[in-house]
């Protein structure tokens, strides 16, 4: 990467464009970013906040176990050692259930105010995934109203190559694009009966 | 490749950072809690161990792991193998009970020696001590894995590899976004 380069674009993105995981967090910021400048929606963290806060759970009882039996070293500490280890998996596993079934691949969150202040927010959720081994970024937008009586769903797939030049460094643009033409494209979508 | 991992380390927010240190206390967590399960499970403090020495032969070998339990209402009996721990030593011994004595309220005195040494194990106990006693035993040898131990062996005696290796890991996981 040439100096000028960086100097020219201090915000260009360049990653590791063979790497699945870099890629997808890449484009759902970028996704998430479109959303918040452009169109001025704010996000939602609790979707986020609640993952943090079970996460935080459980390494606190694996710390309050580890302490526990520090100071009351291991036969007296049975009862106690028993509880937390039955309630770290449980936690664990609620972790696990949590994002397959609440997260779903939601990286986004983000309320569309309605500027008269009249109408409640509306609720868009971007979640997306790579295809493995093919190279394809599935990108899913749901528009939600408050009540969620009227839902709108649109999913596109195209190549990652789509949105990364031959270096790696995204394309801002693109995915500008396509994200606005989602987003029309879900507003025009006729209420789902 | 290290410039893509700091790289994802700049692009991420508060909430993203805090998730990936959460994800790296999870993991060790998580080790951290199989470990107490297990000395729940088979009530030894320490229900894994590594034989370091040669002095169980044929029965172990240098690199075994064996397996313990320590469940209070079994009964010690004279030809098992136990593991044990001796005042002023930090690294537990695995030894056969040589000799034991019962008392009628359940306290027992025994004294070990290892299949392979010629003497038994008074030259090994803190100085004056004749015999061990209950409170010493960390477990009784229930199984054994031959071989893995030989990583513990390598980590104890060569320190650096062990830091090495816990280094990159920890780096991994941190630097590595979810």
């Amino acid at each position: 990467m040439g100096k000028e380069e960086s100097n020219t674009d201090d915000k260009q993105i360049k990653i590791n464009k063979w790497d699945y995981l870099a890629l997808k967090n890449t484009l759902d910021d970028a996704v998430k970013e479109v959303l918040i400048t452009k169109y001025n929606h704010v996000e939602d963290f609790s979707l986020i906040d609640y993952r943090l806060l079970i996460c935080t759970f459980a390494v606190l009882v694996a710390g309050f176990a580890l302490g526990w039996d520090f100071f009351n070293p291991f036969p007296k500490s049975r009862f106690v050692l028993t509880v937390c280890v039955a309630l770290y998996f449980i936690t664990m596993g609620a972790i696990t259930l949590y994002t397959t079934y609440m997260e779903k691949g939601i990286f986004a969150v983000t309320l569309e105010r309605d500027e008269s202040g009249f109408n409640p927010d509306v609720v868009w959720e971007a979640s997306s995934y790579i295809k493995k081994h093919t190279g394809m970024y599935y990108l899913t937008m749901v528009r939600k109203d408050a009540v969620g009586v009227d839902v709108r769903e649109r999913e596109i797939s195209k190549s990652v190559a789509n949105y990364f030049d031959d270096e790696g460094t995204l394309c801002q643009d693109v995915v500008e694009n396509e994200v606005t033409k989602m987003r029309e494209a879900v507003l025009k979508l006729k209420k789902i009966e | 490749m290290f410039d893509g991992f700091l790289n994802d380390l700049k692009h991420m927010n508060k909430r993203q950072f805090l998730y990936q240190v959460l994800c790296f206390g999870m993991i060790i967590s998580s080790a951290l809690m199989v470990w107490k399960g297990l000395m729940v499970f088979s009530g030894s403090k320490s229900p894994i161990v590594a034989v370091l020495s040669g002095s169980m032969e044929p029965a172990f070998h240098r690199g075994d792991i064996l397996f313990l339990t320590n469940y209070e209402e079994e009964p010690v009996r004279v030809g098992e193998i136990v593991v044990f721990k001796i005042e002023g030593r930090d690294i537990p011994i695995v030894h056969r009970i040589l000799k034991l004595h019962e008392k009628s309220n359940g306290t027992i005195k025994f004294l070990t020696k290892g299949d392979n040494n010629s003497v038994d194990d008074r030259a090994l106990y803190a100085p004056g001590q004749q015999w061990l006693e209950k409170s010493a035993m960390v477990g009784r040898a229930r199984g054994f894995l031959p071989y893995v131990g030989i990583v513990t062996i390598l980590m104890n005696e060569y320190p650096k590899i062990k830091y090495a290796v816990l280094a990159c890991l920890g780096l991994c996981v941190l630097l590595h976004r979810e």
